[in-house]
């Protein structure tokens, strides 16, 4: 029992760190990596050496600040709001396999569930929109909801189709029964997973809740200081997730060249930054999508490519 | 009393507390909020009792769709910030057919098991459901899947703008 | 192609990160400013001769010239003792100041100076106007005129100059 309880613990410490280091290292990797295509160097003074320390030195400026609520808002859920948003990723951690044996928690049903918590992340949002009386908020709130209620069909169907060609929901089995040849033939899924994954985390050119532009900073308008930097946390986080989640149903996870089993953690980390540089790339390279073309995008285009991805799965299910 | 017994009467407990407040609180979008408390509590009992499927289901269906449309819609025609008066709210006639069908379905299930003890089915697997819904009660699903489609249907004929 | 304008971006933004970036790292490499960037005016002091060109044609007023006049001794017997103006102040403030550079164009002497030099920010608007000490300073800041171009004619100084020549040879 004693040593249960132990592994447990050290399993959900090391889900913890990686959940407070990971989104970091991308966060860094954007900082930098966005500001070069752009022809900028990016921070360069905090750490020393090129701005290496600059989330840490943000994240001590958002402490110091003031925590300001609006008067008119709804304060206990403008609260919790932060919470709710940032927790459903924290979960998600605890479920992503980094190598053979290296999970926090292995479940019999773990893609289900991962994205079942991941479609949670919404009323976090819905709650920070709502509750801060503000109608720019209000405004980015509501695009969020519309946005993730659509976006949420071709995410679920996308992944729906590599469980069902791997035969199970276990997120380790997926990877486990992952062939190369799958790179080919699950390719749909994976552009339809990865690009509904974007919205799903309102990535740009995703990001019309958020659209600075136009709606001031959508639902996080009001937010200041430690629950502000929450908020960033959780897009940091969710960058990480959806492209961990890419990695182990799409990439094989810790499936590599050699060494699987020695190495696989580091072939998992490897794709999932890869992964993520192209969520940064993406960013950069396009704009921001109009509300209509936002919706066109996913249900003339993303839905009917993950259902005929579905039917070709099933198809070579069968005949195989 | 075991764990299971514990964690099942305090997510119980929680279900029926958070389920009183999404009646009873006047402020319309936190009654919302506090019904994804009540579903959430919901899953965990599946959870508790194994069945897992059930338990994310609900998550994924209920918490992450249902009532996030429900808060959008709420959101989008009227949801003040505070306690909203005049709320339109039969108090007598819903605490009679909700107690009433609550002791009724009590009534029932004690009635059904009296102190009889049950052994737990197996968990409930992704495998388990699968051959149980694709084997034994296929037809039943698929006579529900056409129900959905001509509900689908009838959503569209009803949205799609009317040529005059 | 429909939708080749997606790799096209992803391409120029994959191209643009192999580059340097242009970024001026500014307070740790000091930029290199051409010669006749508008930084700041500079007063070659010895030059001046207190006309009050400047001052006069300058549009904000901000150029402040005192000065007193001084008898200078006759140099021989029977000669009458000339007059000197002797420059007590001249400060221009650069808070008023629009760097028109009208003053240096009007000055007759070459007192006036372009310089690169940028770097003289005040925490308080009085203290931009700058006096002379200063001015004189920033004479060490004004770069050689840069050469002219190959077969340009030669500047008037140094036409002149060498028309002399000639006559006296």
């Amino acid at each position: 029992m004693g040593r249960i309880v132990i592994e447990l613990l050290l399993r959900v410490a090391g889900a913890l760190v990686a959940f407070l280091t990971l989104p970091l290292l991308v966060g860094q990797l954007e900082h930098k990596a966005m500001a070069h295509m752009q022809g900028r160097l990016g921070p360069m003074y905090a750490g020393g050496f090129h701005g290496w320390a600059q989330l840490v030195a943000d994240g001590v400026k958002f402490v110091q600040k003031e925590e300001i609520v609006p008067a008119a808002a709804d304060k206990t859920v403008f609260r919790l709001a932060p919470a709710a948003g940032l927790l459903p990723y924290l979960l998600v951690f605890l479920l992503l396999p980094l190598g053979p044996g290296l999970v926090g928690q292995a479940l019999d049903m773990g893609l289900f569930v991962v994205l079942a918590i991941v479609g949670v992340g919404v009323v976090g949002m819905l709650m920070a929109s709502w509750s801060s009386a503000n109608k720019y908020s209000l405004l980015g709130g509501l695009r969020g909801a519309a946005q993730l209620l659509g976006y949420e069909l071709p995410f679920v169907l996308s992944a729906a189709s590599v469980a069902m060609a791997a035969g199970t929901l276990s997120l380790p089995g997926i990877v486990e029964a992952w062939r190369p040849w799958w790179l080919l033939w699950q390719a749909p899924a994976a552009v339809v997973f990865f690009v509904s994954g974007l919205a799903e985390i309102r990535r740009p050119p995703f990001d019309m809740p958020i659209a600075d532009s136009e709606l001031v900073f959508g639902y996080l308008t009001e937010y200041t200081g430690l629950r502000f930097a929450l908020f960033l946390l959780a897009e940091y986080a969710g960058i990480v997730v959806v492209s961990a989640l890419t990695t182990v149903l799409f990439l094989g996870g810790w499936k590599g060249p050699f060494a699987d089993h020695q190495l696989g953690w580091l072939w998992t980390l490897v794709k999932v930054f890869a992964v993520s540089f192209v969520v940064i790339w993406v960013r950069v390279a396009y704009p921001r999508l109009r509300e209509d073309q936002l919706q066109r995008v996913c249900w003339l285009v993303l839905v009917p490519v993950a259902l005929a991805q579905l039917v070709l799965t099933a198809v070579v299910k069968v005949v195989l | 009393m075991t764990v299971t017994d514990v964690l099942i009467c305090a997510l119980g407990a929680l279900a029926l507390g958070s389920a009183l407040l999404v009646v009873s609180t006047r402020h319309v979008v936190r009654a919302g909020l506090w019904l994804v408390v009540t579903l959430g509590a919901l899953a965990g009992c599946y959870l508790v009792l194994t069945a897992e499927l059930v338990a994310w289901v609900q998550m994924l269906i209920y918490v992450g769709a249902v009532v996030v449309l429900l808060l959008f819609a709420v959101m989008l025609t009227r949801a003040p910030i505070g306690a909203s008066d005049g709320l339109d709210r039969s108090r007598w006639p819903a605490v009679l057919v909700g107690g009433g069908s609550a002791v009724a379905l009590g009534a029932l299930l004690v009635e059904a098991f009296r102190w009889s003890s049950i052994r737990p089915p197996a968990p409930g697997t992704a495998e388990r459901i699968g051959a149980a819904v694709f084997r034994d009660w296929v037809l039943p699903f698929e006579v529900l899947s056409v129900l959905l489609l001509a509900a689908l249907v009838g959503a569209i004929v009803l949205s799609a703008p009317r040529r005059s | 192609m429909r939708g080749g304008g997606l790799a096209k971006g992803l391409a120029i933004t994959l191209r643009t990160m192999t580059r340097r970036a242009h970024t001026a790292q500014y307070p740790d490499v000091r930029p290199d400013l051409p010669p006749r960037s508008r930084g700041v005016i500079a007063l070659f002091e010895e030059n001046c001769t207190v006309c009050m060109l400047c001052a006069r044609e300058c549009p904000d007023w901000c150029i402040y010239i005192d000065s007193h006049k001084e008898t200078v001794p006759a140099r021989e017997e029977g000669a009458r003792a000339r007059q000197r103006n002797v420059l007590d102040r001249f400060a221009i403030d650069f808070a008023l100041c629009m760097y028109c550079g009208i003053c240096i164009e009007v000055c007759p002497f070459d007192a006036l100076f372009w310089t690169p030099e940028f770097e003289y920010a005040e925490y308080d608007v009085r203290e931009l106007t700058h006096e002379k000490g200063r001015l004189r300073e920033w004479m060490w800041t004004v770069p050689p005129p840069p050469p002219l171009d190959a077969n340009a004619e030669p500047s008037k100084e140094a036409a002149a100059a060498r028309k002399a020549l000639e006559i006296e040879a």
